[in-house]
């Protein structure tokens, strides 16, 4: 397998970088592990099937030489299974590595393979998986004792580090405390949710993505003033020069307060302006059915989520949706599983292997 | 297999005519949610590298411009790979909120005080069209029968072959136990015959909260305490509790100030934190300061119950939904009636030894009947002397002893006609127990009433007793004792 030409990387007398492309070993994806591109596009793909028979055959055929080659095959094999819904392999095939702070997972234990290079060559998302993993099992404490360790270990690296490292350590322990989040809201702990976002929100006060995340937690308790008050601040810091995606953020915002205030119809009114703004927008597309609903239109809100799986599949072919459309089947139909079956075999070919079909309910 | 999503239990009845041309599909509208689930996206240098990688600046360089090439960006219509399922873009994402809004799945608990709110739609599965369809939609309880729809007035003309009437109805849930959504339907079907379709959607209402209140007096204010526990299968957010006084009484909220460590002046707009109560039995508890708003002459308390009125309750669960409800009239402890009252008026802030001072009392009879005497005495330790307490108005006087301490109690009656001349004897009788000359304080207003009538003769002879003995009054504690 040839790997595709790249042009030469832009070299800047500030950085130290390689200009001979002989020798880059960071030119394309499959410089730095063996057939890293193919991994890669099957994974956009959604092709999760066809990573774990590449996994297999390259770990049967020996293509794998350097250690940290392995890793990076290993991680994808046990995000490939746990995309898969195969939890029990996943974790099964993270236990087969030893303690991941193991002295053989070091760069600078193979010195003449990585000669300049020092530190863990584990991925971070092997770390991470290893706190998800048990709250997929059903072992929710576990998994969550697991991650606030994760978070306390990227926080003692973050004492160390500084830079891009630095950068890119700070950018984990968002990672990690959003992870977190989001298992507590699962759980509707919704005290604790508010606690950490308040942290976040401490190092990152202009966030608007975040505030508005802030406003949705709010309204999902039910404290509409507090909810309105932070879509305020979101709306403040966007001007006519923002990008689409923070506008379309504020029409969606205000389109939620006009929803919980039983106006749909203003409702409509922004999530349409979003759609116009931007036709992939999949969140505005999906409320405005929902809203159309509350407007006795149900008719309208199947035609709008129907159309957008035609049109935008890759944005619009996600579970919540699927659910969404189903539901409305069932309400529409007194025979409503011929039309459920027409939507599953649609979905069955061009969904990617991560799909989960139940969401049909048939 | 086909789940019956949101819809209640439906028992449908057809008529002996046989099968129906329409049907009711229903389908509960609270308010939908939104879809949380953290995704399995990850960042892609955290997957294709090591994690220490970027310590080396060769590395870090050149790997970011490679990973930037590769990064996920969701409004590029030209990809049509579904790549934001594997890759994150926000800082934000893996919290899994992305604002999607999913429709209620299952019917759910509903309520008491909460709203009932319903999709209903009547399909015509035949092939052939139905006309003058009355249509109507009632809540049936234990009690009474509500009606929420009725089309009687104008029927829907007709319903094609496969179309289908809509409509959406609500009911305020005031009452607890089994509840029954009947829709029926009476129309004329495809070979003219007038059908009859009632279906019925049976559900449960249950009690939300049970609100426990302990009601404690303290000297002239009454304090509530309400304890509200919460036994829904949610939490819930007390939007507002108010407590409504009732007539006569001014009610205030007490609530301790609360110092939040992330709180600044930034962050405390939109971080209030929220009066949450946690599902299936978490409690929150409220405390009020109940005050009488007596006007001061029409005194007659009301003895018996004591209704201090009412607690006004408004919750908000999942994005708002609301629930309202009200609680009993809530009592109070009965006022014991008091039949005199003491208040202290003025006392001084400094009192010096071997000095006489006056202490202001005022005492209210509350009863219509003479009440008497009443008896001021010394509580006494320590010293061994004689003390006397003077009050003015005097009217008798008694001997006694507390832990063989002599002293002299006197006191007052009401309207004696003998007033100046029983004082003369008293304070005679009292110096000729004494063996302290001490210093006579007298207080005695000589006021024009029937009680201090006395002669002038009688008025010297007192001025002149007053400036012959001196008598003081060392004031420790004041013990006053009345019937």
């Amino acid at each position: 397998m040839a790997s595709d030409p790249d042009p030469e990387p832009q070299s800047d007398p500030q950085t130290p970088t390689i200009t001979d492309p002989l020798t880059n070993e960071f030119a394309t994806l499959n410089d730095l592990t063996h057939d890293l591109d193919s991994l890669h596009e099957l994974a956009t793909r959604g092709s999760w099937r066809s990573i774990l028979d590449k996994v297999a055959r390259a770990r049967a055929l020996s293509f794998l030489r350097k250690p940290h080659e392995h890793l990076t095959y290993l991680a994808f094999h046990v995000i490939a299974l746990s995309k898969l819904r195969r939890f029990a392999e996943a974790s099964a095939e993270l236990d087969t590595l030893d303690d991941l702070d193991a002295a053989h997972y070091l760069y600078q234990t193979y010195p003449n393979i990585y000669p300049t290079r020092s530190g863990s060559m584990v991925p971070f998302s092997l770390r991470w998986l290893h706190a998800l993993l048990p709250i997929k099992l059903g072992k929710r404490q576990l998994g969550l004792d697991r991650f606030y360790a994760l978070l306390d270990f990227v926080r003692s690296k973050l004492e160390l580090k500084d830079g891009i490292s630095g950068n890119i350590w700070k950018k984990r322990e968002g990672f990690v405390i959003n992870s977190i989040i989001g298992h507590h809201l699962t759980n509707k702990e919704f005290s604790v949710c508010l606690n950490l976002i308040q942290f976040l929100l401490s190092s990152d006060p202009s966030n608007p993505i975040l505030i508005s995340k802030l406003g949705y937690i709010q309204m999902q308790i039910g404290d509409l003033e507090s909810a309105k008050s932070s879509f305020n601040r979101v709306e403040s810091m966007v001007e006519t020069e923002s990008e689409v995606e923070l506008k379309n953020l504020v029409n969606r915002n205000k389109a939620m307060v006009y929803m919980v205030g039983k106006d749909y119809v203003s409702a409509v009114r922004e999530y349409e302006e979003c759609i116009e703004r931007d036709p992939m927008d999949v969140v505005a597309i999906n409320n405005k059915a929902i809203c159309l609903m509350y407007l006795r239109d149900l008719p309208d809100s199947i035609k709008v989520l129907e159309s957008a799986l035609e049109r935008v599949p890759t944005v619009a072919l996600n579970e919540t949706l699927v659910v969404n459309l189903c539901s409305m089947y069932e309400l529409a139909y007194v025979n409503h599983s011929d039309i459920k079956r027409t939507l599953s075999n649609w979905i069955a070919r061009v969904a990617p292997d991560d799909f989960d079909s139940s969401c049909t309910r048939i | 297999m086909s789940s019956t999503g949101s819809q209640a239990q439906s028992q449908s009845q057809s008529q002996s005519q046989g099968s129906h041309s329409l049907a009711f599909r229903v389908m509960r509208l609270c308010k939908p949610s939104f879809h949380v689930d953290p995704p399995l996206r990850l960042d892609l240098s955290d997957l294709i590298a090591g994690e220490d990688i970027f310590d080396d600046p060769i590395a870090a360089s050149n790997l970011t411009p490679l990973l930037d090439r590769h990064v996920a960006n969701p409004t590029d219509s030209s990809d049509l790979s579904y790549r934001t399922r594997f890759l994150l873009h926000d800082s934000s994402d893996p919290m899994g909120l992305s604002s999607l809004l999913v429709l209620p799945q299952s019917f759910g608990a509903i309520y008491l005080g909460e709203t009932f709110c319903s999709y209903i739609s009547i399909n015509n599965s035949s092939n052939f069209e139905v006309k003058d369809v009355i249509i109507k939609a009632e809540i049936q309880t234990e009690r009474q029968r509500l009606l929420l729809l009725d089309t009687s007035k104008s029927p829907v003309e007709s319903i094609r072959a496969g179309g289908r009437y809509d409509f959406i109805v609500e009911h305020d849930v005031k009452e607890l136990g089994p509840h029954t959504l009947v829709c029926t339907a009476l129309y004329n079907d495809g070979e003219g015959e007038r059908k009859y379709l009632p279906q019925f959607f049976k559900f449960m209402v249950a009690n939300p909260l049970s609100v426990r209140t302990k009601v404690r007096v303290v000297k002239e204010t009454t304090y509530l305490e309400a304890c509200i526990e919460n036994h829904t299968k949610s939490n819930l957010f007390m939007d507002q509790v108010d407590f409504e006084p009732a007539q006569h009484w001014s009610a205030t909220i007490l609530q301790a100030n609360e110092h939040h460590p992330h709180s600044n002046s930034q962050t405390r707009d939109t971080f209030k934190p929220p009066i949450l109560i946690r599902s299936g039995g978490g409690i929150h508890n409220y405390l009020y300061q109940l005050k009488l708003s007596s006007h001061g002459s029409t005194q007659m308390k009301v003895e018996g119950s004591n209704i201090l009125g009412k607690l006004q309750i408004t919750w908000r669960t999942n994005l708002g939904e609301p629930g309202r409800l009200q609680t009993q009239q809530i009592l109070g402890t009965p006022i014991t009636r008091k039949d005199i009252e003491l208040h202290v008026l003025e006392v001084p802030s400094v009192i010096n030894l071997e000095r006489s001072f006056s202490l202001h009392l005022k005492l209210t009879n509350h009863t219509d009947r003479e009440l008497g005497p009443f008896e001021v005495s010394l509580l006494y330790d320590g010293l061994h002397e004689e003390k006397v307490v003077m009050i003015n108005g005097l009217q008798t006087m008694a001997h006694c002893s507390i832990n063989d301490l002599p002293f002299w109690i006197l006191s007052i009656g009401k309207h004696s006609s003998e007033y100046a001349n029983e004082l003369y004897h008293r304070l005679q009788h009292l110096v000729s127990q004494t063996s302290i000359w001490t210093s006579l304080l007298l207080n005695l207003e000589f006021r024009e009433s029937p009680a201090l009538q006395c002669s002038t003769q009688e008025r010297r002879n007192l001025i002149t007793l007053c400036q012959t003995w001196r008598f003081s009054w060392i004031w420790t504690n004041l013990l006053a004792s009345f019937a």
